[in-house]
């Protein structure tokens, strides 16, 4: 065995070693294929950085084998050629192990009666070499899905069925894992790898992709899957829980309208249930991201997507409980940060002054005798095991006897009222010689 | 008078009423297809082959193409276009909240999902009476001008790009190759490139210095896209009344740094494209027949201009053509209309020969202005998925048969263009101009300065002009966000800040037409609300026009039409090398996106009825 992966919910996977393999692999083929799709995750991926696919596909990663990819949008091969390697990969024949990724929604052929497909790729001449029939994609699935090293899931069609699977769907669309069945095992032991979203983000494909390799190849830990068989360090947390709005959230701030900069819940956000790391990561590059550019949590991501989400642009149902405590408790939270707010908003130059010490609004706004009272025994305990800086020297000391006078540098509150530069007007006409200003 | 095949005339107001006299004005007579000769002759010579392009690759979605071939005389004598999927997203549709449309018909496709997601959310605006604040509309277009820079980018140099690329070319065409290793290229200011040999070299797929530059260039373009958007292919900011991005001038910041890129590539590339066209031609004249087909077209127009747009049906001819692309229909090389009504009255669906049932009924005699709709019209379609076994002469393919005034016509984005130059009534004339038979674009200096590039009107129309407007179109959609932007910039230095209009949920009927574009011309999402429920939903999609099959009087879908009219300039030694370059570069100059296209149906029962009886396989 070459190694044992954890994953989580079984107690390990049982890797089964590649066949004669002794030395690091030079490519991996990967066969992708179309089911009941819109191409959004190939799009998505030819997006994704981390790394790129010409990175993958050019074998330029150090350590990693070369990707050989079959894919109907970006091979240049059309026809009975590009279909050739999928022929030799059923057949066990190809000289590298390979994988299967499958974007879009398994089906349900068995739906039609008779002759039919509800997605095709590739067609089979007929034996009397004078027509040709549609191979239904999912004869290739179950032709090489057994030897494939991996089969990898991705979109949310792919892995739980999503938006064709949706109620009132025609096709019996549903996922890949539900197509092959749980005990599905891979030629090397792993059951469906799944990696949600529609569209996912792509570079949470391509790191799978890559880690996966750089297992394959002896040289890294199997990444860690969770109980559905998601990458484990990215669908761990729910995309609430890093959203650059949960802090509106734990304040209680809500937006009433689309367009407002802050939490999304009240007008149809399910973030706070949804396992998704896209405001983290970024749709692409670290950029867009939904609840970041002001998009509403459909669960995208989510087994139950759509019909547990719908309709759309409604408040959750769960969020009047905890939107109303929110509201509550977060207001209370708000009004006391208040306080320290107010506090850092001032440099220490400004304390105790009423001077305006903006042009751009007037601030002058009296300190409140409890927020002096409050910022005083904040202050205590701040610095409670720590010098307060400066404070009680009235003369600083260095070691060859340079010593700097604290007291002539503070400066009385008349003094802080007026600007630097009144201050260096008022010195430079006092020593002037008459007649020079 | 805009309908020479359908039953409408106008009076002198411009009212549209049905031609009296006929009792069932919109019937017709079906023509079925004889395959007999074709057999005959393919048992007869051995030279006339049948060939599958199945998949039809590097096009988006399920394609598929069967093509009869006559190698001696270098002739295509049949061609068939197959949609190879079905996924039934109007079956999901139907019963459904009408606010579940826009994020579910997004997925429709996944290459440019943002304009369903528009066009429903412009379909529900009609059918709820609300519109969008001026804001929202510009973000709106920002969104879809940029993507649709970067698909033009991805079609030119990731998809057809490497149908001219020195791989290609030296496997089909070897003395071809010979010949650009030495022709000396024409506009090296543009692009760099001394010979078209050099061009091509770069052009190599994933290898190539121009396909990776266009490859990375789609992911500066898409962060400017998600910076408004949240996500891509999918948009989560398109809400019903608006959009529910949060602008702020940090939006707009950076999606100008993205657009400045741009500017360059769109500059590089019209020389790019100006020069592999005309090596093609110099080479050998008959590459102007390559995908050639009548000059029949009709766009639905887009980007709203944002104080015009009111949403509602009886003024869509007026807000129609302030668009910054004027929807229009041009048959035979003449503009027949560019009112929004009129293109929408003149579409009809037939499914002779697609995997579908025919439907029956005719619940909407008129529009909502009273003028006369046909029984294949969307908003009267009820369509019911049958699959059923190939067979050339019954169905075979998941795309229906769209046409206008019963004629096959071709979208794509420099249909546009085209339309907009014929129709002389922009509006929009900071970034573009017009003069007689040609469009001014301005594109703006970055690293390379400003430059006037001016698109003629073609004077032959094939797959070489396709590519080279479409090289055009990356300007052209550049300087439309641009422009966008700068209005954009002006309405938050007014304070207009607001970007969504409340709405509720209508509980009695209420019909809405979404008329948009897709990064290949023409869409249109017909819904019908009722009880607060989507009764109807219909989709038509750029590609279901352009893929489609035979009409029911026998007469080829565009794809088709195109791959009849090609040439086989290949060269090959015997019929077994044989690898159809040529008909391969005729469909993929439509920039096919397969997604989008196969999905359009309202039946309202899962497929339960006896297969076809002529489900017996191919001929």
């Amino acid at each position: 065995m070459d190694s044992v992966g954890k994953v989580s919910g079984r107690p390990s996977v049982e890797l089964t070693p590649i066949p004669g393999r002794t030395t690091p692999l030079e490519k991996v083929y990967a066969f992708w294929f179309a089911g009941m799709s819109c191409d959004g995750c190939s799009i998505s991926v030819t997006g994704a950085s981390e790394p790129s696919v010409e990175d993958l596909l050019l074998g330029r990663i150090p350590g990693l084998p070369r990707v050989v990819l079959y894919h109907p949008v970006l091979s240049s091969e059309a026809g009975e050629d590009f279909i050739h390697n999928f022929e030799l990969a059923a057949q066990g024949k190809l000289d590298a192990p390979y994988v299967i990724i499958l974007e879009g929604s398994a089906v349900d052929d068995t739906l039609i009666p008779g002759e039919g497909y509800w997605v095709g790729l590739g067609a089979r001449k007929d034996p009397d070499g004078n027509g040709s029939k549609v191979i239904s994609v999912m004869e290739w699935i179950d032709r090489m899905a057994p030897g494939a090293a991996a089969s990898i899931a991705i979109g949310t069609c792919a892995t739980w069925g999503g938006i064709p699977a949706a109620v009132g769907n025609p096709t019996g669309a549903m996922g890949l894992t539900d197509y092959l069945g749980a005990d599905y095992r891979s030629a090397f032991g792993l059951p469906v790898i799944n990696i949600p979203g529609c569209a996912p983000v792509g570079d949470n494909f391509t790191e799978v992709i890559a880690l996966v390799l750089q297992f394959l190849q002896g040289t890294g830990p199997l990444p860690e899957f969770d109980e559905l068989g998601r990458p484990a360090w990215q669908f761990r947390d729910t995309v609430h829980d890093r959203c650059v709005r949960g802090g509106y959230y734990e304040e209680g701030k809500f937006a009433q309208k689309y367009g407002d900069p802050e939490c999304l819940v009240e007008v149809g956000c399910w973030g706070p249930v949804v396992k998704c790391n896209i405001v983290e990561r970024g749709a692409l590059r670290h950029h867009g991201g939904c609840m970041s550019t002001g998009g509403i949590c459909i669960g995208c991501t989510m087994p139950g997507f759509p019909d547990k989400f719908t309709p759309f642009y409604v408040a959750p149902p769960g969020s009047a409980v905890s939107a109303a405590t929110s509201q509550t408790v977060g207001g209370m939270i708000r009004f006391l940060r208040s306080f320290t707010q107010h506090a850092a908003d001032r440099t220490a130059r400004w304390d105790g002054t009423e001077a305006a010490f903006s042009g751009w609004a007037p601030q002058s706004r009296p300190e409140p005798i409890y927020e002096k009272l409050i910022h005083f025994l904040y202050r205590k305990q701040q610095h409670m095991n720590s010098v307060v800086p400066g404070r009680g020297l009235e003369v600083t000391k260095f070691r060859d006897g340079y010593e700097v006078d604290n007291v002539t540098r503070k400066l009385s509150d008349e003094e802080k009222r007026k600007s630097g530069r009144l201050r260096r007007a008022e010195r430079v006409q006092h020593e002037a010689p008459a007649g020079r200003i | 008078m805009c309908f020479k095949n359908l039953p409408i005339e106008f009076d002198a107001q411009g009212k549209a009423s049905l031609i009296g006299g006929a009792r069932d004005p919109y019937a017709y007579e079906r023509k079925d297809i004889s395959r007999e000769d074709m057999k005959k002759l393919m048992a007869q010579n051995g030279y006339v082959r049948g060939v599958d392009f199945d998949p039809v690759t590097r096009v988006a979605g399920a394609l598929a193409f069967h093509a009869t071939v006559d190698l001696q005389n270098r002739k295509v004598l049949e061609a068939y276009s197959m949609a190879t999927l079905f996924r039934g997203y109007e079956v999901i549709l139907k019963g459904r909240d009408p606010r579940d449309a826009i994020f579910i018909s997004s997925r429709a496709c996944g290459v440019c999902g943002g304009v369903h997601a528009t066009c429903a959310a412009l379909a529900i605006e009609m059918a709820f009476g609300i519109k969008p604040p001026p804001l929202g509309i510009v973000i709106r277009n920002l969104a879809l001008s940029m993507e649709f820079v970067w698909d033009n980018i991805m079609h030119l140099f990731m998809l057809a790009g490497p149908d001219y690329s020195e791989e290609m070319v030296k496997r089909t065409n070897p003395s071809l190759w010979d010949r650009a290793t030495r022709a000396k290229t024409r506009h090296e200011d543009q692009h760099g490139y001394k010979t078209i040999g050099a061009l091509m070299h770069d052009m190599n797929p994933l290898t190539g210095k121009l396909y990776l530059d266009a490859l990375e260039l789609t992911r500066v373009a898409r962060e400017g896209y998600v910076t408004l958007m949240g996500k891509y292919p999918h948009p989560e900011t398109i809400v019903p009344g608006g959009v529910s991005h949060n602008v702020t001038v940090q939006s707009f910041n950076v999606y100008r740094n993205r657009l400045m890129k741009m500017f360059d590539f769109a500059k590089k590339g019209i020389g790019i494209w100006e020069d592999i066209t005309n090596f093609f031609y110099d080479a050998d004249p008959a590459y102007k027949k390559v995908g050639t087909r009548p000059m029949n077209f009709a766009d639905t127009g887009i980007w709203d201009d944002p104080f015009a747009y009111d949403g509602t049906y009886e003024n869509c001819d007026s807000w129609g053509e302030k668009r910054w692309a004027t929807p229009g229909v041009i048959i035979d090389g003449k503009q027949v209309t560019t009112k929004l009504q009129q293109i929408n009255l003149g579409i009809e669906e037939f499914v002779e020969h697609s995997y579908y049932e025919e439907w029956s009924g005719h619940p909407h005699k008129t529009d909502p202005l009273g003028a006369p709709l046909s029984p294949y019209h969307p908003w009267n379609k009820e369509t019911k998925p049958k699959p059923a076994g190939l067979n050339w002469r019954e169905k075979y393919s998941w795309s229906t048969a769209p046409r206008w005034d019963r004629v096959a016509v071709e979208t794509g984005t420099f249909i546009r263009m085209w339309n907009t130059v014929l129709a002389k009534k922009l509006p929009h004339r900071r970034m573009l101009d017009l003069t007689d038979n040609s469009m001014l674009i301005k594109i703006p200096a970055f690293d390379t300065p400003e430059m006037i590039a001016e698109w003629k009107i073609p004077e032959v129309w094939n797959a070489f002009e396709r590519n080279l407007s479409r090289a055009y179109a990356i300007g052209y959609n550049a300087a439309v966000a641009y422009d966008n932007w700068l209005i954009g910039m002006d309405l938050l230095r007014k304070g207009q800040s607001e970007v969504s209009t409340p709405f509720e949920v209508p509980k009695n009927n209420r019909m809405g037409v979404g008329f948009w574009g897709a990064g290949r011309g023409w869409l249109t999402h017909h819904v019908e609300l009722d009880k607060g429920a989507i009764v109807n939903y219909q989709i038509i999609t750029p590609s279901t026009l352009m893929a489609s099959p035979q009409d029911p009087w026998g007469k080829p879908g565009p794809y088709e039409e195109a791959v009849l009219e090609t040439p086989i300039l290949e060269e090959f030694d015997k019929p077994e090398n044989f690898k159809g370059i040529d008909v391969l570069r005729a469909i993929r100059s439509f920039d096919p996106c397969m997604p989008c296209t196969t999905h359009l149906y309202a039946g309202d029962h899962v497929v339960t009825q006896d297969v076809n009886t002529c489900a017996c396989g191919v001929e």
